[in-house]
């Protein structure tokens, strides 16, 4: 088979992409260690259908995950053919569930929740998205998810009461499919599947990204299994990321030290300061009286 | 009224102890004139539940018992001061009294049991809101006439206009409302056969005694069985799946026969449609 390439949102926070739907694909295209090239497109204007992933093979686009699955399928590859029908189906149900609970909680997070949006989204997207599309991308994603939460909390006003339901609603899903994983390493048994990668691209980002807002973040670390399922993954599959994430982590902190240590100046500037301070204050207290001079 | 709203489930955790009181009432729209696919659905799942439970109550019809939901969907129950509407709510305020269908089960079960449920309500609901709402021959023939058919002219071409609007806007942020009417088929379809196969040969989904989850399929594939459309392909595509059938007759005979309420038996043919 020629070599794929896949068109993604880049990664961040030691993730080969932060975009759910991106991310979903390469776990997926890992998993089932298929030979791609990951191409960091972060413009989806010039995609078919205006956004990532995009699987480009021979004269063929492929954007959706099912699409992408059923197209490794027919060149007989897929991480699911060991699981039974019943275990099928399991994947079905839990793709679902994370959809209608955790999808929303995330669109949420992201977009709508100010603190996050201001602080982490938008810059992040502005950031990398080429001028001129940096203005208009972030804002659109902006609406679509207020537009999102609207219609599906339409009888609910207060944003206060529409961010306590879905946050509920949310945790509760995570506590569900931690007790489904249980110990596993993988949803089914050893082996990751299909299943595995959505809940990887659902969970990784909401554990890596440096959000503002972390109520549902501090849910999840509290999950330790989820937790450890994330770096299972990560370690396995993206390695590279992984490590050259963590290097750069090491790197940034040991420079902060060096900063601190190297600095040969610091203490004079300190002790300047404090001598400056005194004198200023001293001159200001004979000035205005405070301390009489003995005449 | 959002915080009359918060206060008022504060109420029903409080509340939420005392046992169940005899004069519960379930509001729903009428059935034979008004209430639509998917209104239907969740009232049957509602009402199935409370019999799996043995708990008392009263259908109360109203024309408006849409307006009169704390979430704007049908059903509700009225429990002493609490009102509470959907499914899911309704089962854990039960769950709260110390009654529970899921109780025996272990925890993973649990789990495979949330899930099992979203995928009900997300692709049966979606699916049965779909051809309600957005498929034009259904839409002129049953649904204007009858969403309309309890308000004077000319509320009841503007309501149901409204109407139309929330749902088709829901439908698009999830993504169904640029589906085609064969990929929803489709997707009913799959969501059957993953009932199916996880139904496999036994009378309930968890074992001997039917749960949260038994309740909501029967709900929802009882009403579609059922419900007379322009196009009975739905119905079809679920006639595909016999043990799915026989579930939803298993519990049909355990609920609602010894209770005496003549209900629309299944039909076996596929062309009861009129």
């Amino acid at each position: 088979m020629r070599q794929l390439l896949v068109d993604v949102w880049k990664g961040d926070w030691g993730l080969a992409s932060v975009d759910l739907d991106c991310l979903q694909v390469l776990a997926y295209l890992k998993f089932n260690a298929v030979d791609f090239h990951i191409n960091n497109a972060n413009n989806p204007f010039f995609t078919p259908e205006g956004k990532f992933p995009v699987l480009r093979t021979k004269g063929q686009a492929l954007t959706k995950f099912e699409d992408i699955v059923a197209y490794m399928e027919e060149k007989n590859i897929s991480s699911d053919y060991g699981l039974t029908k019943k275990q099928a189906a399991e994947t079905q149900a839990y793709s679902v569930l994370l959809r209608e609970k955790l999808f929303p909680a995330l669109q949420f997070l992201w977009w709508v929740d100010a603190n996050n949006e201001k602080g982490l989204t938008t810059p992040w997207y502005s950031k990398v998205l080429p001028y001129p599309f940096n203005f208009y991308y972030p804002g659109k994603y902006k609406r679509n998810a207020e537009i999102m939460i609207a219609s599906l909390y339409e009888n609910i006003d207060d944003e206060k009461d529409i961010k306590d339901k879905v946050i509920g609603e949310a945790e509760k899903c995570l506590t569900t499919l931690s007790v489904r994983l249980g110990t596993n390493d993988f949803m089914f048994g050893s082996h990751p599947t299909q299943i595995d990668a959505m809940l990887y691209a659902y969970l990784a980002p909401l554990l890596k990204a440096p959000l503002c807002s972390t109520s549902l973040q501090n849910h999840l670390k509290a999950c330790t299994n989820l937790n450890k399922f994330v770096s299972r993954i990560s370690q396995r599959y993206f390695s590279q990321e992984h490590h050259e994430y963590e290097k750069k982590i090491k790197n940034e902190m040991k420079n902060k030290n060096d900063q601190i240590e190297d600095d040969p100046d610091i203490i004079r500037n300190q002790i300047l300061a404090i001598f400056f301070s005194i004198v200023t204050m001293v001159a200001y207290a004979l000035h205005t009286g405070l301390i009489k001079r003995a005449t | 009224m959002p915080s009359e709203l918060v206060v008022n489930s504060w109420n029903c955790q409080v509340t939420g102890q005392e046992p169940w009181p005899d004069d519960v009432q379930l509001y729903q729209p009428y059935e034979t004139e008004q209430i639509l696919l998917p209104d239907n659905a969740n009232c049957l799942a509602v009402q199935a539940f409370l019999k799996m439970c043995d708990l008392k109550y009263v259908v109360e019809y109203r024309t408006n018992a849409e307006e009169m939901s704390p979430s704007g969907r049908v059903p509700f129950i009225k429990c002493g001061a609490c009102l509470i509407s959907d499914f899911e709510p309704i089962t854990a305020f039960v769950g709260n009294k110390g009654i529970s269908l899921s109780a025996h089960l272990s925890e993973v079960q649990k789990a495979d049991m949330r899930a099992f449920m979203s995928l009900v309500t997300t692709v049966f609901g979606n699916a049965e809101n779909y051809i309600t709402w957005l498929d034009n021959s259904t839409y002129c023939q049953i649904t204007k006439p009858r969403y309309g058919s309890v308000h004077p002219f000319p509320l009841n071409h503007l309501l149901c206009y409204l109407k139309r609007n929330t749902v088709i806007k829901k439908l698009s942020v999830l993504g169904w409302a640029d589906k085609t009417l064969d990929k929803v088929y489709a997707e009913v379809d799959k969501g059957c056969g993953a009932l199916s196969d996880r139904l496999e040969k036994s009378k309930f989904f968890f074992g001997d005694q039917p749960t949260e989850l038994d309740a909501l399929v029967f709900g929802h594939i009882y009403t579609i069985l059922t419900t007379p459309l322009p196009n009975n392909r739905l119905a079809s595509t679920i006639r595909g799946y016999p043990n799915l059938i026989n579930h939803c007759k298993i519990i049909e005979k355990q609920l609602f026969d010894c209770y005496g309420r003549p209900r629309k038996s299944i039909g076996w043919s596929s062309t009861n449609n009129n």
